[in-house]
């Protein structure tokens, strides 16, 4: 699949459909990382495996610009797996992405792993195995899935008392250092001028406290709600191993609970939370 | 500013910020105090345009600036002036409301509510339920607003280092 991959690479590259492919390489100390092929003699450098679980489409958003005045917007191939281009189906339902500038290189998942070879958390709970966007699909998907579509552990951690919850989550957010990776690395934020960095309306100051940490990671699970893939880009980029996909999870849980079975990137609709009431969703009433 | 020192500490006064929308809730509230409906003054109002500019930083920048509670009141639903800005308001306040339950906050000190202008009575009532019920809850939890007094920063950083 690797060298489909390359040679998918490499035509796309000579031919100038594509000024850029984002893929994978194997970083000097072995791990995965992402790299930025401009030329075709490079395309070997591209690779696909289990531990390419960072999504690319973060880096669209960078892209969907002219880089100056005039200058046409660039074109860019993308090695995306299913989750990641349910990524793409959010930008496009947002008018970020130029369909026409972007080619998707789809490649088939057979679920990523963590550094010690564990599935990880999120590949447990995704059934899908090849992406729902694609230009050229590699790969055949793995014939039995085992993962589960399900809130399990979201349901387990509303299960704790309050108290519990209310401690868990004071001690894993006062870890926060506010280095905005989760943000940086999340396709879904793109906003030019970050609210939680603007220095006119200081909406969140600039303390490294409590309020401003729960305020931050409150408000971007919020803007995330009915946009949120679960590609867990966040918690993997996350210094202090803080586990947002708790937060991201509980969001994408209660609307596809309440607001009838939504979820994000499937289809060209956007989030319920922007769009009129019809009817369907179990909160229109008064909360008291 | 000694007063949370003094054995006989005075009675919790609950701190609550209202949004309103300026065509109806804003003016059930001018109504209800020309009427003279007994409403407590622990609310302080501030006028939105629609309730669906409440956006959900403004009820957490509240939160974090002292507020015990927030009340969102917007016009009935189908009655918006803006034909759908309450919409939002009414799918995004319960959605907050559970994330803050999901956090261990009290989610009663989140009220959603919708008070039409010609509805100054139900609004007199609201406030007073609601100053009630956060005068139950007692004020906010230090962890999550900035502190009041050093004694309370002190107590917090206790909380969060034991």
């Amino acid at each position: 699949m690797i060298e489909e991959l390359r040679t998918k690479a490499r035509e796309l590259l000579t031919d100038g459909t594509v000024d850029c492919v984002i893929g994978y390489e194997i970083a000097p100390r072995g791990d995965v990382r992402p790299v930025f092929i401009y030329d075709p003699a490079e395309v070997d450098r591209l690779v696909f495996n289990s531990r390419c679980d960072h999504n690319l489409v973060t880096y669209l958003n960078r892209r969907n610009k002219p880089p100056k005045r005039g200058a046409p917007v660039p074109t860019t191939g993308i090695v995306v797996k299913p989750c990641d281009a349910k990524s793409i189906q959010v930008l496009l339902n947002e008018h970020q992405v130029d369909r026409d500038k972007v080619t998707i290189i789809g490649v088939a998942c057979a679920g990523m792993v963590d550094a010690t070879g564990a599935p990880e958390t999120r590949c447990t709970h995704c059934l899908q195995r090849t992406p729902l966007l694609y230009d050229v699909l590699l790969g055949d998907p793995p014939e039995s899935v085992d993962a589960a579509d399900s809130f399990d552990d979201i349901e387990e951690f509303d299960a704790l008392p309050p108290e519990e919850r209310r401690a868990f989550w004071l001690r894993e957010l006062n870890r926060c250092i506010r280095c905005y990776a989760c943000r940086q690395a999340c396709p879904g934020c793109f906003c030019d001028v970050c609210e939680s960095e603007r220095d006119d309306s200081l909406w969140i100051g600039i303390a490294d406290d409590i309020p401003e940490k729960a305020f931050f990671h409150i408000t971007r699970a919020f803007h995330l709600a009915g946009r949120c893939v679960e590609c867990n880009a966040c918690e993997l980029v996350c210094p202090m191993g803080i586990p947002l996909s708790l937060l991201n999870r509980k969001i994408v849980e209660e609307i596809e609970h309440s607001m009838g079975g939504f979820r994000a990137g499937i289809s060209d609709e956007p989030t319920p939370l922007v769009t009129k009431l019809t009817g369907e969703e179990e909160i229109n009433e008064v909360h008291k | 500013m000694n007063e949370s020192n003094t054995a006989a500490q005075p009675a919790f006064e609950p701190k609550i910020v209202a949004f309103m929308c300026n065509w109806c809730s804003y003016a059930a509230a001018d109504s209800a105090g020309v009427a003279r409906f007994k409403s407590p003054p622990n609310v302080l109002p501030v006028r939105v345009m629609c309730s669906g500019r409440v956006s959900p930083e403004l009820i957490l920048k509240a939160f974090m600036s002292g507020a015990d509670g927030v009340m969102v009141l917007g016009c009935h639903i189908g009655d918006c002036h803006y034909d759908s800005g309450n919409h939002r308001t009414a799918k995004r306040i319960p959605l907050l409301r559970n994330l803050l339950i999901y956090m261990g906050i009290e989610p009663d000190r989140l009220r959603l509510d919708w008070v039409s202008a010609s509805e100054s009575p139900k609004f007199a009532q609201v406030t007073r339920d609601f100053v009630d019920d956060i005068r139950k809850l007692g004020p906010l939890d230090a962890p999550f607003r900035v502190p009041r007094s050093p004694v309370e920063g002190a107590a917090r950083e206790e909380v969060l280092h034991d």
